[in-house]
């Protein structure tokens, strides 16, 4: 807890009257091919910004291997049946446009961005990426040595390597508890598992398409029709998944990272999706907690006690399970201090309403920030592809500050109360275990594992 | 294409605080900076990091808004707020809903009067910084790599060689004093520019301005950073151990041409053509088509930034089975051939495209993407502060835009000397034996 009581200011200036939030109109289509269409206007700058979005990612084929989607994502940009790699990259360039393919465990997605001037050859472009990509076999075996390069070299960040330990632990059986394949798993790829991946996801009947920008809408629209409305295919087949792992009682994992001179401290449970109605107060309930720099968390690590720059938390949301975790990198002299303090100002939410100023304060943040958003023509794409991928209602934003506003201290006292889960919170740290097992060793029975994974001992 | 042309108020209040205002009410959102120049550059010697240090200091409490109200007050309007220092300047920033805009200057003013801090505070922040410095810097692969790595191999002048982060026994060195002395040399109002962007009426916006800065009295002008270099006549090298990484790394720096400068234009699109993404030459030839690195960019981070010595920075991680040798050729051949041939018309066209669609996005964004507008106000600031003349955001597009081929081909030349040139090698000390 805090150790000096914070003062108050003197002779702040109250707020003025609030300005309406509005925002920009949505246009929604549909073609007949099942691609479906999310546009709006955004003149702040002469160009636009969209992202044609699949379904599916690393979770559908995760029965085949890890990080196929993700690779599928990087080669497909590396050639179609018309343009090499260069021209792909100059044509970019011709067009002032930005362009990116991912996956993650639950869509892949094409995201581009370019001048308004030239909206029909990047769409043109983003159409043969998705329909007619080559995959070129050198480009394959290029990316392939590289990914095998990139997950050798992430063994060595203590961030990657606390996600990696959180989600196994959390998702057991289920796909989402693999953020990262092995050099073996690597090595194995083929050209033509990335080709089935590719022609299985990457569907007008698997896709949305949102684009925000200093455009036309209807002018937009009759534009997509022409160039994609011929594309045809099905979407994939939805694939059950393993239930997770019910875990009982707090455990400790060590991840051993000999020479560290901090520990990051990463601890998680089992949330919610972005579609549960629950949403809206348990972000509230975080923000507080810590998701804001003026939360309690911050306030006490880092303001009060000095432990830590960064402390936070989260709610991370995936499509069929989400999961709430507090991560703060700190000074191995204070890992048993530091996860004294997170439990303690967990428990205290679980525990005590909270005051109604503090709570209004955190009701302001959160519906505050929700409208920057409407300043960028990324920030737009954010929301509406939000609303779209998870099928939230037509007014969510709208609606949402209101939302908001309508919670009361019990609404967050019964959020903590489920979620803040500090009985069964699985932690982990990573550092080194000769300076920090005996501190860990203090809230559960530990697991000390090496940067690879592999289990050392008890 | 559309001209671009943003509409400016600027004023400079009779303390000498300047004042731009840049109206758009699209969204109810307004973004308030206040800049003050004084960088990493202008630190004392013995002092390494304070001016970072001191950035944090700002955020601990003020006369009439003590330890945690900054933070708090500008969360609980609904909006975020940060800071960051830079060579040559120390940035204050927040985004808020338009209702809270007073409320923000007021917190500003409140902490460019009567900085109030204690002991108690400057002991939490330095706690703070080094846990910075420590997940940044000394417990990442490749941390500080190659910011904190090249300026003391590239440079001769402490001002712009030293350790920016600052070295833990000068951290630790730094007492109650030094701030208060710091605080009264550089942070007064005729060494700052307060802006606002969004939605905010310019009348009302200057008004406020006069309001709350109106009263805070002028200090004397603060000392000018003397960051000249003394002249290099060869290739400078540095090498450092990377602790934590599997893979060699290799940074090799330019030094750019003056500020505003005609070449400095030219310079921008070379850089361009060499780091500008996938198409451009390094990522293309040692990415791509030699395949020796698996990482490739870099460039000139922060063009306008800059009030001093800079550089263009190439930053390489190759893979294991080539050597430091193997790839610096690899790069050098890439260099030669843009010095022997300079660039096509079409390929300089595409950059110019390229070069404007890039500008409108950081006018919009820029660093940082919950930041409406920062790009904006890093710029205005910027032109304000070094150049004196914030319009430049809506006519300096025109010096990018009239270069020629010749010319880039000619700061090639010109530039890319190893006598221009330093390069830091960080190689992983241990060998392969856990990665294997």
């Amino acid at each position: 807890m805090a150790t000096r009581a914070p003062e108050l200011a003197v002779g702040v200036p109250p707020l003025s009257a609030e300005r309406a939030v509005t925002w920009p109109k949505r246009t929604h289509a549909k073609l007949s091919n099942g691609m479906q269409i999310v546009l709006a206007e955004s003149h702040s700058i002469p160009k636009f910004h969209g992202e044609l979005f699949f379904r599916s990612g690393e979770a559908l084929v995760s029965g085949r291997s890890v990080g196929l989607a993700e690779l599928t994502a990087a080669v497909v940009r590396t050639g179609t049946t018309a343009r090499t790699s260069r021209q792909i990259e100059e044509d970019l360039r011709r067009l002032g446009a930005d362009l990116g393919v991912s996956a993650g465990q639950d869509t892949s997605a094409i995201s581009f961005a370019g001048l308004s001037d030239f909206v029909e050859p990047l769409l043109r472009l983003v159409n043969e990426l998705a329909r007619d990509a080559a995959f070129p076999n050198t480009e394959f075996e290029r990316e392939r040595r590289q990914k095998l390069e990139e997950v050798k070299l992430e063994r060595t960040s203590p961030g990657f390597l606390a996600s990696e330990r959180l989600r196994k632990v959390l998702f057991g059986e289920h796909p989402y508890a693999k953020i990262s394949p092995t050099e073996q798993q690597v090595l194995a790829y083929q050209r033509e598992d990335l080709l089935a991946v590719y022609r299985e996801i990457y569907t007008p009947e698997n896709s949305f398409l949102v684009i925000v920008g200093d455009f036309d809408p209807q002018a937009i629209l009759r534009l997509i029709e022409s160039i994609f409305g011929d594309w045809k295919g099905a979407k994939p087949a939805a694939k059950a998944n393993p239930s997770l792992p019910d875990l009982r009682g707090r455990r400790v994992y060590l991840v051993h990272n000999p020479g560290s001179v901090q520990t990051q401290i990463l601890l998680g449970c089992h949330a919610i999706t972005r579609k549960s109605p629950d949403w809206i107060p348990l972000g509230l309930t975080n923000s507080l907690y810590g998701g804001a720099f003026n939360s309690r968390l911050v306030m006490n690590i880092r303001e009060d006690k000095g432990y830590t720059y960064s402390p936070r938390s989260g709610v991370s949301p995936l499509r069929e399970h989400g999961y709430f975790s507090v991560s703060a990198a700190v000074r191995n002299e204070v890992v048993a201090a530091s996860l004294t303090e997170i439990f303690y100002e967990l428990d205290k939410l679980r525990s005590v309403p909270v005051p109604a100023a503090e709570l209004a304060d955190a009701q302001n943040y959160l519906s505050g920030i929700f409208s920057i958003g409407l300043a960028t023509q990324e920030g737009l794409l954010t929301q509406f592809a939000t609303s779209a991928l998870n099928d939230l209602p037509d007014d969510y934003l709208e609606a949402y500050r209101d939302k908001v506003r309508a919670l009361g201290p019990l609404d967050l006292l019964a959020m903590a109360r489920k979620y803040f889960d500090s009985a069964n919170m699985q932690v982990v740290v990573v550092g080194d275990k000769e300076q920090i097992q005996d501190q860990a060793a203090l809230f559960g029975e530990v697991m000390v594992y090496d940067n690879r994974g592999n289990l050392l001992g008890g | 294409m559309k001209p671009l042309h943003i509409q400016l108020e600027t004023t400079t209040l009779a303390n000498g605080l300047r004042v731009v205002v840049a109206p758009d009410s699209t969204a109810p959102v307004v973004t308030v900076g206040v800049y003050y120049k004084i960088g990493f550059r202008l630190e004392p010697q013995g002092r390494s990091g304070f001016a970072h240090l001191f950035e944090h200091m700002m955020f601990q409490g003020s006369e009439n808004a003590p330890k945690m109200q900054h933070i708090k007050l500008i969360n609980s309007s609904g909006g975020v707020l940060n800071g960051s220092t830079m060579y040559d300047v120390t940035n204050y920033y927040e985004a808020v809903p338009s209702n809270a805009l007073e409320r923000v200057l007021w917190l500003e003013a409140d902490r460019m009067r009567a900085l109030k801090v204690d002991d108690e505070n400057l002991r939490n922040q330095r706690d703070v910084v080094k846990e910075e410095v420590r997940v940044n810097v000394m417990n990442q692969p490749y941390g500080g790599f190659p910011w904190l790595d090249m300026p003391p191999v590239a440079f001769r002048n402490w001002a712009n060689a030293h350790n920016f982060y600052g070295d833990f026994a000068d951290l630790d060195a730094a007492n109650l004093l030094d701030v208060q002395k710091f605080f009264r040399t550089y942070y007064v109002p005729n060494n700052a520019v307060l802006l606002m962007l969004g939605d905010v009426d310019p009348k009302e916006g200057l008004a406020l301005a006069e309001k709350y800065f109106g009263a805070i009295p002028a200090g004397a002008p603060p000392p000018i950073a003397d960051s000249s270099e003394p002249p290099q006549t060869e290739e400078r090298r540095g090498y450092v151990d990377e602790k934590f990484g599997t893979l060699p790394a290799i940074a090799a720096a330019y030094v750019l041409p003056r500020r505003r400068s005609a070449e400095w234009h030219a310079m921008a699109l070379l850089d361009q053509s060499l780091h500008g993404g996938r198409a451009g030459r390094v990522y293309r030839e040692l990415v791509l088509e030699k395949q020796i690195a698996v990482e490739a960019d870099g460039g000139i981070d922060d063009l306008f930034g800059y009030n001093g010595p800079a550089q263009m920075t190439t930053r390489l991680i190759y893979k294991p089975e080539y050597s430091a040798d193997q790839t610096l050729d690899a790069f050098d051949t890439v260099i030669r051939d843009v010095k022997e041939k300079g660039i096509s018309a079409e390929e300089l066209e595409q950059i110019k495209i390229k070069w404007r669609s890039d500008y409108y996005s950081t006018l919009e964004g820029g660093r940082g993407g919950y930041m409406p507008r920062y790009g904006l106000m890093h710029l205005l600031a910027c032109f304000t502060l070094f150049d004196d003349e914030p319009q430049l955001v809506n006519t300096v597009l025109n010096g990018f835009e009239t270069v020629t081929t010749a010319e880039v081909q000619a700061v090639a030349a010109k530039y890319l000397q190893p006598s221009n040139r330093a390069i830091v090698f960080r190689a992983p000390v241990k060998n392969e034996k856990e990665a294997a």
